[in-house]
């Protein structure tokens, strides 16, 4: 897909601050350091290379030490003044005020004290740069779990070591597992961790507040990461499809669940497929958005869902009597 | 000539051209002479373009400056001043570089990520180049995707400007147009608040960004109100999720809802309201708001019987009973459609 006009363009006029700061840095190096490919240096640079001032003679334009291009090193020896650090926009800072934020309010008791003080540091530098506009955010997140839960697992991640876990599911069912620890991640909700589960053969995100108990083993991590971004489930074509009929006040369900196709209605209710990998889950989510369900397919899911409301109906009213 | 520049790289040479441009330079002029626009197209399309780049251009921080000349007001030029664009002096190291992508790496909406993105490219000009660094280990926040309400609702915030939305009431479901300005944006367990004066009601309320349920639209003057400095906007959301930790009385059946149990607490000399079931535990567990936890409970079905507080304990019924009319609903439909069928 096409780089947007505004991601280009603050890479463009970054480049050239950049390089007037580091005279004589390699393609890969700048590559690296900007998080594109070298190939998209190269363009950048084939660009800034016609780019200058009105008239556009040679000494209008932004220009490169040429022997040094050919050995793969982009040294600037015109810069058309554009040597100074673009500030940022009012939501920029924001996104990164209050990620840096919520990092060292909620998550500061998991991290080791030279990692706090780079968060405040750097959280510091920001502020100082961007001054109060992000004082219109707040994020705050979630981390309930035992603290030795989480203590051994990010003594485990910093050792790249294996955690045995005693782990109870979204079915209440409890398990003995052995993991590759990859990441924890935080999030306003629930937490994370997300590892390699060598007793499964598979990616797993394990909820941390259902960790009963986390060992660090002696065996190394072995496994890296995949490309995904963690997300807590991922459909896909082998798990069962059911399809709900929704009024509109569980629009909700749309925003927060991995659907898998959404039709609206003109009421502003919707049809909402899903894939459901667990049962469990599924006769959960039943049972909350019940008064919204208009339809459900297979019909068996719901009056499966039903039986088990009825079931704990009779033991409330067993409990009274 | 080249009016099939890419727009980066028009924008790119508007910019370099009203940095260095001596006093200011006219529309003529750089409709004449920036590469990338169309001197020979309409009048019209040029200044449709230069708006938008404009435009563009401020949302980016670069602000272009409009400045008039000493005879008369039709005369007016444009210039971009280094020091409304330019960050201040500041330096960042590796280190802290690596902890601005954990940073950027926060957000699920895709505006908030684009400017995220965005703020990280600016901030690697003043960064350090080095190897890669695993400044925080392990660690990847990640926030709920706030919707779309979430952008113009932070840029109305910076601007202190007010808006107007629809919102459908969480208590009687009742949808209203409601004008607010907007205070602080706040995310939290899951979900995106807004606390703001809602000039309707005027009082401070609070909003679930979920149940705004169309665009998000400003209106009126920008830097129209202040934040009041004695508000606390957190306490506010607290105080309208019913704050304040209780416990709850649960008898959970032997073995099971290990989740819970991971969470219980023992209270200190408190009789619990009623015994637990027979073959049933006795489990504590501390919570804020009896909806999540009612929720939660509803997935143990029978498994879990609250004996107190009395409402959480009907919220947990009168969810279950939902659920039980929700399946003769569909049993009923499912009736009516064999009948007609027949």
């Amino acid at each position: 897909m096409a780089e947007r006009t505004p991601e280009r363009l603050v890479r463009l006029l970054g480049l050239v601050a950049y390089l007037d700061r580091h005279p004589g840095v390699s393609v890969e190096e700048v590559a690296a350091h900007f998080e594109v490919t070298p190939q998209q240096v190269l363009r950048d640079v084939d660009t800034l290379w016609v780019s200058g001032t009105p008239g556009y003679w040679p000494d209008d334009l932004i220009d490169f030490d040429a022997d040094s291009f050919d050995s793969g090193v982009l040294r600037l020896t015109q810069s058309r003044g554009m040597t100074r650090a673009l500030r940022l926009g009012a939501r920029e800072a924001v996104a990164l005020v209050a990620a840096l934020r919520a990092l060292s309010e909620s998550v500061g008791d998991l991290l080791e004290p030279a990692e706090r003080e780079v968060i405040a540091s750097t959280l510091e530098v920001l502020t100082a740069a961007t001054g109060d506009a992000a004082a219109t955010m707040d994020v705050q997140l979630a981390v309930e779990a035992r603290p030795e839960v989480v203590a051994e697992a990010r003594r485990a991640l910093r050792n790249r070591r294996q955690l045995a876990l005693r782990y109870v599911d979204a079915a209440d069912r409890v398990s003995e597992r052995v993991v590759e620890p990859w990441q924890l991640l935080t999030g306003d909700e629930h937490s994370y961790l997300q590892a390699w589960c060598r007793s499964a053969r598979g990616e797993r995100l394990f909820r941390l507040d259902r960790i009963l108990e986390a060992t660090q083993l002696d065996q190394p991590v072995t496994t890296r990461p995949g490309r995904s971004r963690g997300e807590t489930f991922t459909p896909s074509a082998e798990h069962e499809r059911v399809v709900l009929e929704l009024d509109q006040r569980a629009r909700w369900v749309v925003d927060q669940l991995p659907v898998d196709e959404t039709t609206d209605r003109p009421d502003g209710g919707m049809r909402v497929a899903l894939r459901v990998a667990s049962s469990a889950w599924l006769r959960h989510l039943l049972l909350r958005v019940a008064p919204y369900v208009r339809a459900v397919e297979p019909v068996a899911v719901a009056q499966e869902a039903g039986a088990a409301a009825r079931a704990a109906l009779a033991a409330y009213d067993a409990a009274e009597g | 000539m080249a009016d099939s520049l890419p727009p980066a790289e028009r924008l790119l040479n508007l910019v370099i051209a009203l940095v260095n441009t001596p006093g200011r330079m006219t529309k003529e002029q750089i409709r004449a002479s920036v590469a990338g626009y169309d001197r020979d197209g309409s009048t019209e399309a040029f200044e449709r373009m230069f708006e938008r780049d404009k435009e563009t251009l401020r949302d980016l921080g670069v602000p272009v400056t409009t400045v008039h000349g000493p005879a008369h007001a039709d005369d007016a030029g444009y210039r971009v001043d280094l020091d409304a664009y330019a960050l201040p002096p500041m330096e960042l190291d590796a280190a802290q570089l690596g902890v601005l992508g954990l940073a950027a790496d926060f957000w699920q909406d895709q505006s908030l990520r684009a400017d995220a993105a965005r703020a990280l490219t600016k901030l690697r000009v003043v960064g350090d180049t080095s190897a890669d660094t695993d400044a925080v280990v392990g660690l990847a926040p990640r926030l709920h995707a706030a919707g779309p309400a979430l952008a113009p609702l932070l840029d109305a915030a910076h601007a202190r400007q007010a808006v107007e939305f629809t919102y459908r009431a969480a208590s009687t479901g009742e949808v209203l147009r409601r004008t607010v300005e907007p205070w602080r944006i706040i995310a939290s367990r899951g979900g995106w608040y807004l606390v703001g004066f809602d000039t309707g009601r005027d009082a401070p309320r609070v909003f679930r960004l979920s149940r705004i349920v169309d665009d998000v639209v400003p209106v009126g003057p920008t830097g129209a109100f202040v934040v009041p400095a004695d508000v606390d906007p957190m306490a506010m959301l607290a105080a309208s999720q019913q704050g304040g930790t209780r416990l709850a009385w649960l008898s959970v059946a032997a073995d099971r809802a290990g989740a819970l149990r991971s969470r219980a607490v023992q209270p200190d000399g408190e009789d619990p309201p009623a015994p637990p079931r027979p073959g049933h535990d006795l489990v504590v567990v501390p919570f804020e708001r009896s909806a999540d936890l009612a929720e939660e409970l509803l997935g143990y079905a029978d498994a879990v019987v609250v004996l107190g507080p009395e409402d959480l304990r009907a919220g947990v019924v009168r969810r279950l009973r939902e659920a039980v009319a929700m399946t003769e609903r569909l049993a009923g439909r499912a009736t009516d459609g064999e009948r007609r069928d027949g």
